[in-house]
């Protein structure tokens, strides 16, 4: 760390004949090694995975046991077998914000801007290399979460016994793994938004949770539609293996929320463009 | 080239930068002088597009900052040295800013060697200090080799022989023919380090010039010291200068060479024990220059012991002051 070492080395001569501009490949590469690079980050998704699929095999343990001797199970059964994927929902979500928020806490957004002064093309390489890691890692959570519970489950005689080729049971834990991917971006459009992390995750907790909880208390001529288009409950149908009453399609409910994360992903490219970094 | 035109920033009531105008030469270490609070931060912040003004331009090459086609390669700024996740390492997180560019990653190993942090280069980055995090900060600036170069406090936290190397660093680089603009508010570094410099207070322009220029053309003062003070001091007010008596008797003058003072004093037959030129240092320059534009004053921190360039204080005014006058 002295000078002469420091300065024994000559700088690079000047740049040779033209200058190659980034493309967006490069914004998406950089983007992947800052996601990658954060130990935080294999940690959080081992964690969710660790405890989305131990507490659904043992949610799906306590259900059909209480249901031994009872009365069949007639309750949406992939429904059952992964419960916990709320909390898979949540993590991606956290995840997520924290994606976009912990470049304005660290102050890296300003060499991030330096290095990619076109904005738009920062979120949007953000949003691609975010939504295609959690949908890789939701889908494989939801796929093992379902054979370990349906695997605890398969001893109960009494209790539906969903295989993968029924009848919307493989599209019910696919989408499970899409609704996490949507959650994700959904967190780090309002990590875009609002730029601070407990902000940003308190809005994503009342979006997906507690707001549809509220609603429920609303009479039922306000709480029915309200609930029916409500984007994080429209797009949860796509979970179920029934159509519920009240509720969008699978796929048109995972098109309104699929409509409005862009909405605010639309909204924080705005903000990002317009505001000072 | 970094030119800047009309540029005019605001905060709410607060005027941050106030219609400031200059240009930033290369071949020379132009420093970017001014009290905290002064607006450097915010210029540059305008300057590089991480800040959109109100009036005005700030342009590169000709162009604003977003337009530059490879900007890593053009221009390399160090805003804030922490501006690192703490949980990367140095190695990835130069790696990460070298792919935005499309910069080749063995340029990674190149400036880590440059900047002293080869060693180091798998700790994350969260655990450096002040120091190695401005040898970060600077290793980022230099991936792209880019011929203009942006410092904002860049001695911060360095060790006095950090303090050396970035200011070798800095040399060398504007040797090279590369424009290189480094704010401060430590006139005695800048001192040091810029040929040119540039000073604002509350946002606008006070000062563009050579440092030589800016310490000669600060008042700079002659002491006096003679048996006949009273015989001496008419004279030298009616020359046009300004004089002062110091509580031991001496007299301090502005406005007038030294040459000149002699030869009034020989011709007023005053014997003088001393006449010695008192130089300005950048510092008392700087000082004279932001008295008015420093954001808060401590009272009576400044001293008024030279008269400012602006005439502040006229002849008749700074005499008969002291008691060993009349």
């Amino acid at each position: 760390m002295t000078p002469t070492t420091a300065m024994s080395q000559p700088m690079a001569p000047s740049r040779p004949g033209g200058v190659k501009p980034p493309r967006p490949i490069d914004t998406l590469r950089a983007e992947w090694t800052k996601l990658r690079s954060v130990r935080s980050t294999p940690i959080t998704l081992a964690v969710i995975a660790v405890m989305v699929v131990g507490l659904s095999g043992l949610i799906t343990l306590a259900v059909v046991s209480n249901h031994r001797h009872g009365t069949k199970v007639t309750t949406d059964p992939v429904g059952i077998l992964q419960s916990a994927w709320f909390l898979g929902l949540l993590a991606f979500m956290v995840l997520g914000v924290l994606v976009m928020t912990s470049e304005y806490s660290s102050g890296l957004i300003g060499p991030t801007l330096l290095a990619t002064p076109k904005r738009l093309r920062v979120l949007s390489a953000k949003a691609v290399v975010f939504a295609v890691t959690a949908l890789v890692v939701g889908e494989v959570v939801s796929f093992v979460n379902f054979f370990v519970s349906h695997a605890i489950a398969s001893g109960y005689a009494l209790f539906p016994d969903p295989a993968l080729g029924d009848h919307n049971v493989l599209r019910a834990v696919i989408g499970m793994g899409i609704d996490a991917a949507l959650a994700g971006l959904m967190g780090l459009a309002l990590g875009g938004l609002l730029r601070s992390t407990a902000w940003s995750i308190t809005a994503g907790v009342a979006i997906t949770f507690v707001l549809p909880l509220i609603f429920n208390f609303l009479p039922s001529s306000w709480s029915n539609p309200l609930l029916e288009y409500w984007p994080t409950q429209a797009g949860s149908q796509l979970e179920e293996v029934t159509r519920q009453s009240h509720a969008l399609t699978a796929w048109w409910g995972t098109g309104d929320l699929a409509l409005f994360v862009l909405l605010l992903l639309v909204g924080a490219g705005y903000l990002l463009v317009e505001r000072d970094a | 080239m970094i030119r800047v035109s009309h540029l005019t920033k605001r905060f709410g009531p607060q005027l941050a930068v106030d219609d400031l105008s200059f240009e930033v030469q290369p071949g020379v270490v132009t420093g970017f002088l001014g009290p905290n609070g002064a607006g450097k931060t915010t210029t540059m912040r305008l300057v590089l597009g991480l800040a959109n003004p109100d009036k005005g331009t700030a342009t590169i090459n000709g162009s604003p900052y977003q337009r530059l086609r490879a900007p890593m390669r053009e221009v390399g700024a160090l805003l804030d040295a922490k501006s690192y996740h703490p949980g990367r390492k140095a190695r990835d997180h130069l790696l990460a800013l070298a792919q935005a560019g499309h910069i080749p990653s063995r340029r990674v190993g190149e400036v880590l060697d440059l900047v002293g942090l080869s060693d180091v280069a798998g700790r994350k980055a969260g655990t450096f200090s002040l120091g190695m995090a401005q040898r970060l900060g600077i290793a980022a600036t230099l991936l792209g080799d880019p011929p203009i170069l942006i410092f904002d406090e860049p001695v911060n936290g360095l060790d006095p022989e950090g303090i050396v190397w970035a200011r070798t660093l800095m040399q060398s680089l504007a040797r090279q023919g590369r424009t290189v603009f480094v704010s401060s508010h430590l006139m005695s570094e800048m001192a040091l380090t810029a040929t040119r410099v540039i000073v604002i207070g509350k946002g606008h322009l006070i000062a563009d010039s050579t440092v030589d220029a800016l310490v000669k053309g600060a008042t700079s003062v002659v002491r006096l010291r003679t048996t006949m003070p009273e015989a001496v001091a008419p004279r030298l007010l009616a020359a046009g200068g300004s004089v002062q008596t110091t509580d031991d008797g001496a007299l301090m003058v502005t406005g007038l060479e030294p040459s000149a003072i002699g030869d009034i004093a020989f011709y007023a037959q005053a014997p003088v024990h001393e006449l010695s030129l008192l130089e300005a240092s950048l510092e008392e320059a700087f000082m004279e220059l932001t008295r008015d534009d420093v954001e808060y004053h401590a009272r009576g921190d400044v001293s008024p012991g030279t008269g400012g360039p602006n005439g502040s204080q006229s002849p008749q005014a700074s005499w008969p002051t002291g008691p060993a006058t009349r």
